[in-house]
């Protein structure tokens, strides 16, 4: 507990989380874009698949506490998502285009979520990486 | 004595609209979710009630909680400031 302030206690990293979380990373990916894309067939959508998403950011922070990550990129991605999420039902769907098109309703509702899941992972992404880089390199907390 | 008085008139208002609404014994025939229940699927071609809400009938719900994430977002930004961040503010204070 002597240099428990110091930044020594962040070599400690634990293989198996390391391992597992290397394994898991690209089926948390999956499931996430699984959730989001196939939302007007199963419960779920863009909101639940971008939390799903987000948890990427949690587990590279988990493994990898390094505050490389600029949150500024990912703020106006989220932003640019965000205008999109506006604009294209006020083009679409508020002058009622897509109800004379029956065909183009699932790709509607596809791109939707995307653009919602998207918007959503990135958001809450930005908020864990303010969270946890909070005055410091990962001096908040540590496992 | 006046954080007494505005909780006095907040608790007021509460009561006054409590009490409103409660005298209000309408009853409305539930037409609404009738016919989302029965023309979901023809109307928006999903198979999932919730996104043919979500996505089509109540777009402007969506719209605005996304706003609200990024609102959300925003204040966090503010409020949680980077190492870097405050020495560039400090930075920007001390020579302006």
């Amino acid at each position: 507990m002597d240099n428990y302030d110091s930044l020594d206690d962040l070599g400690e990293e634990s293989l198996v989380i390391q391992l597992m979380i290397g394994l898991l990373y690209p089926f948390m990916l999956l499931f996430g874009f699984y959730i989001i894309v196939n939302g007007h067939y199963t419960p779920g959508g863009g909101f639940q698949g971008g939390s799903v998403l987000a948890t990427l950011f949690v587990a590279r922070y988990v493994v990898f506490p390094v505050d490389d990550t600029d949150s500024e990129v990912l703020h106006t991605i989220q932003k640019i998502f965000l205008a999109f999420i506006v604009l294209i039902p006020m083009a679409v769907l508020f002058t009622e285009v897509i109800h004379q098109l029956p065909r183009w309703q699932s790709a509607y509702l596809t791109l939707m979520d995307i653009l919602i899941g998207v918007q959503v992972g990135f958001g809450l992404g930005v908020a864990v990486l303010r969270f946890a880089f909070f005055q410091g390199v990962g001096k908040t907390w540590h496992l | 004595m006046r954080y007494i008085l505005s909780a006095l008139l907040t608790f007021g208002a509460f009561i006054l609209v409590t009490l409103i609404t409660n005298g209000n014994h309408e009853v409305l025939d539930p037409q609404l979710y009738l016919y989302m229940i029965h023309n979901f699927f023809e109307d928006t071609d999903s198979k999932n009630a919730i996104a043919a809400i979500l996505l089509n009938y109540r777009m402007y719900d969506t719209m605005f909680e996304a706003l609200i994430l990024l609102t959300a977002i925003i204040g966090m930004k503010q409020f949680l400031p980077r190492e870097s961040d405050m020495k560039a503010g400090l930075e920007k204070k001390n020579h302006g």
